[in-house]
């Protein structure tokens, strides 16, 4: 009898071998916090080399106000790639809202709120734009939203006819937009407020879940009764409010219209949205993970900088991290795939 | 061991693999003579992809040897002569068959560019060495149905002129008469002396296929002795241990005169009209040959395919055709999808989610936090009641075999609270352990008064889990079995009768 149980015992154990090992507990750690090292590691490390320029409140300002409109975008990014598909268009829509909050503040006079509420719905009609091209007429997002960009970059240009914008005359309201308070810049505090919405939505609500399961499978959700068309849709509506909000941010940091900037946002936002794949929720894009690798990639650029690396290790910089956040997101999903010879045993 | 081989093909010595501290195969031995066909069976989970798997070179042995042709091979580092036809056959979707074939015969070519003409005729050949009327080698795959692809799988393998061919599950998907086909092939092959592995859940078939086979336990090899000594029950009770109990459907079930699911004149794709009903607390067979068509019929109800004319009632309600998957879901409406990886697998999620794709269809609302206690318990329930291995919530989909993938994605649909479930080949390519847990739990649907479809063209399955089949032959019902006359000889003779004999010459 107690024999006949121990077997039984025995066997419950030999038949779930996914059992926490220590080695298992370890690998699982790494894999869920990984990153978060690697930022830690990143922070001691140069904090170490410079201690006083790198830990310095300046340096941590500057870069939570800069980062803060990668971070939105990173996250802009994120939505439509929790369904497998691209929105390119993120970093001139971003430059276009930059250039137009400043533009119709100075130029046309609106009030800020005014002028913010218009280009927001501009950016609900440019979201629901491409989420038709990508559902409706069934064009590959890669495609549609490359054209949707450049159309977008075009309406820039026309706009302010390809020169900067001065910012004399903006309101303090606006520009105190983006202020320090209690030593927190507030685009920080912004990012805080749309990660905490988006985490929510995308882990603890129904809506998030079918996201990913369409990301997983199209066919599948179909099948499970998920408006496809539908939640597609909204990633790129999400996604077109998050750059136009985080354009009219930009716009109260730099306080002048620059048709030129936007593109240039677009590989970081992408790089971070993939690398945070690796982490957190291994496997699939997710806020927390997105912006730990938003701090990762600031961090790492900002110390090599303070290193004395001149101004174009940058792009090096921001090609190789997207080129290595595929390769560990790839190799971490076979990771996972290796998991399963380790587990089902036959 | 009395009886071996005068000349092994292959030789496997004490092939010894382990997982984490859990032995997938354990000293087994196998040897598969020359011009034999040697069938491997076992549970899932017993260690039959394992052997495969290492034979295939995709992760290394612990111990043991593979002796091929009297030397020592080592599957991991080099390659090994030997051909693989896997249950997800590998083929090139976009591409054409003739690139399919060409892809694992090579290019023919022309002056170092590939001649396109050459292709075709090259696939049209393969094919008609093995006595099968060749498709158009122009045509994409996508134009095959399941049987076609099977076929051109194995086709292509046997391109290589390999001696020794691996068939992981060749007829999971395969409708009568085309695995007869499949085993002429494999005769003449044999008598060739080509030697072949043949896994297979489906035990009936490999009398008068199979010379010998072998049967693993737990990764313990049982038995390996010629066929012709055992009976499917002997096979049966090596490979579990113990005594199966086999469901039967019971003969005289009263015809429910309260129909759930009524079809009147239905006509959807080239099927029809159809008119037939599915009563509370019956499994209704729809059978048809593969290739019939007749999937359409079940998808329309559930709304992934349109139907042209015709009414379909649920209890009073008439759904009208342009009613979407999720409204019908919420009247009650379950589709297990034929193809498992492509429709129903969410691959890289959990089994958690994998259970609740769709929150919504349990809790009605987008934007109302999933209950996670409810979930867990749920899924908890599930895979004790299932006896789903891994028993764990946050595994991975991808980490199951098929047996346990299915019981997740029927548990899918209880979940739901489904009166009327459509059930497409419910346990293709599932162990016959699992597939007495999933009839049982069918039965136990039903017995609750749920009403249930099961589309299908595994007669066997039909005949023991139905308590009423409609044989579909272009487009038709051509007869309606029950009762003492829904048996397998039944169902073979009606539907084979019903597709027309001048249709399928091979």
């Amino acid at each position: 009898m107690d024999k006949g149980m121990l077997d039984a015992a025995a066997g419950a154990a030999a038949k779930s071998p996914r059992r926490a090992t220590p080695i298992a507990t370890v690998s699982n750690f790494v894999a869920i916090y990984g990153l978060l090292l690697v930022l830690l590691l990143i922070i001691a490390v140069f904090g170490a080399l410079r201690p006083s320029t790198f830990f310095s409140a300046i340096n941590f300002n500057n870069i939570l106000m800069s980062q803060s409109v990668t971070a939105m975008l990173a996250l802009a990014v994120m939505m439509p790639l929790a369904t497998k598909q691209f929105d390119l268009s993120v970093g001139f829509h971003l430059g276009m809202a930059q250039t137009l909050i400043v533009g119709l503040q100075v130029q046309q006079g609106l009030d800020w709120p005014v002028a913010a509420v218009l280009i927001l719905f501009l950016s609900l009609l440019v979201g629901i734009a491409n989420g038709m091209l990508v559902t409706l007429f069934q064009i590959d997002s890669f495609i549609a939203t490359m054209g949707t960009g450049t159309l977008l970059y075009g309406v820039t240009n026309w706009y302010s006819n390809g020169e900067q914008i001065s910012g004399m005359g903006l309101s303090d309201s606006f520009i105190n937009l983006t202020q320090i308070v209690y030593g927190v810049p507030l685009p920080a505090v912004y990012v805080v407020i749309i990660s905490l919405a988006l985490w929510i939505a995308t882990e603890y609500l129904p809506v998030g879940r079918n996201l990913y399961v369409i990301g997983a499978n199209v066919r599948a959700a179909q099948l499970t009764g998920i408006n496809v068309g539908g939640h597609v849709m909204g990633a790129f509506v999400v996604a077109g409010l998050l750059s136009g909000f985080a354009g009219i941010v930009l716009g109260s940091i730099l306080q002048t219209g620059t048709p030129s900037v936007g593109p240039e946002y677009l590989l970081p936002a992408f790089a971070a949205a993939l690398l945070g794949a690796t982490s957190i929720k291994p496997g699939r894009v997710n806020v927390i993970g997105t912006i730990i690798s938003v701090l990762v990639l600031a961090f790492s650029f900002s110390g090599v900088q303070q290193l004395g690396a001149p101004f174009y290790v940058q792009y090096f910089f921001n090609g190789a991290i997207l080129i290595v956040a595929v390769g560990l997101s790839v190799y971490a999903a076979r990771r996972r795939q290796r998991a399963a010879v380790n587990t089902s045993k036959a | 061991m009395a009886i071996d081989a005068p000349q092994p093909a292959i030789e496997i010595r004490a092939l010894t693999k382990r997982f984490l501290g859990t032995l997938a195969l354990d000293g087994v031995d196998l040897a598969i003579g020359e011009g034999e066909i040697h069938a491997l069976v076992g549970e899932n989970g017993a260690g039959k992809s394992t052997l495969i798997k290492i034979l295939a070179g995709i992760f290394p042995a612990d111990q043991g040897e593979i002796v091929v042709g009297g030397r020592r091979v080592n599957p991991y580092a080099e390659t090994v002569p030997i051909a693989f036809v896997h249950q997800d056959l590998g083929l090139v979707e976009e591409l054409s068959i003739g690139e399919n074939v060409a892809l694992v015969a090579g290019f023919p070519r022309r002056g170092g560019l590939i001649s396109w003409k050459e292709v075709w005729k090259q696939a049209e050949r393969i094919y008609a060495q093995m006595s099968i009327a060749p498709p158009d080698p122009r045509a994409p795959v996508g134009s095959l149905t399941a049987a076609g692809r099977a076929i051109l799988g194995i086709v292509r393998s046997l391109s290589r002129n390999a001696r020794i061919v691996v068939l992981d599950e060749p007829t999971a998907s395969l409708p009568g008469p085309d695995a007869l086909h499949l085993f002429d092939v494999l005769r003449r092959l044999r008598a060739a002396g080509t030697s072949i592995l043949y896994v297979s859940h489906r035990l009936n078939e490999l009398f008068g296929l199979a010379d010998r086979v072998t049967v693993l336990r737990d990764g313990r090899r049982v038995r390996s002795t010629p066929i012709t000594d055992l009976t499917t029950e002997a096979i049966v009770g090596d490979m579990l241990g113990r005594e199966l109990q086999i469901h039967h459907a019971p003969s005289a079930r009263p015809r429910s005169t309260n129909a759930l699911l009524a079809a009147e004149d239905l006509r959807v794709g080239n099927q029809g009209p159809l008119s037939f009903t599915v009563g509370r607390g019956e499994i209704v067979g729809l059978v048809g040959l593969r290739g019939a068509g007749h999937e359409v019929i079940g998808r329309s109800i559930f709304g992934a395919h349109p139907h042209a004319s015709g009414t379909i009632r649920l209890g009073t309600d008439v759904l009208p055709a342009d009613m979407p998957i999720g409204a019908r879901i919420g009247k009650g409406i379950a589709l297990l999808a034929g193809d498992r990886l492509a429709e129903s697998a969410l691959g890289g999620m959990s089994l958690r989610e994998n259970l609740f794709p769709n929150v919504q269809t349990v809790s009605g609302a987008l934007f109302k936090p999933i209950d996670a206690a409810r979930e867990l318990g749920v899924v908890r329930d599930t895979l004790e009641r299932f006896d789903v291995r891994p028993r764990d919530a946050t595994a991975l989909i991808d980490w199951l075999s098929g047996g346990n993938q299915q019981k997740i994605f029927v548990g899918r649909w209880l979940a739901t609270g489904a009166r009327l479930f459509i059930m497409e080949e419910p346990t293709a390519g599932v162990d016959i352990g699992a597939k007495g847990i999933i009839h049982r739990l069918l039965r136990n649907i039903a017995e609750e008064g749920a009403g249930i479809l099961v589309v299908s063209s595994d007669f066997e399955e039909v005949a023991t889990l139905c308590d009423r089949a409609l044989v579909i032959g272009r487009g038709a019902i051509t007869s309606e079995l029950a009762g003492p006359e829904l048996t397998l000889e039944g169902l073979l003779t009606r539907s084979s009768l019903a597709s027309g004999q001048g249709e399928r010459v091979h």
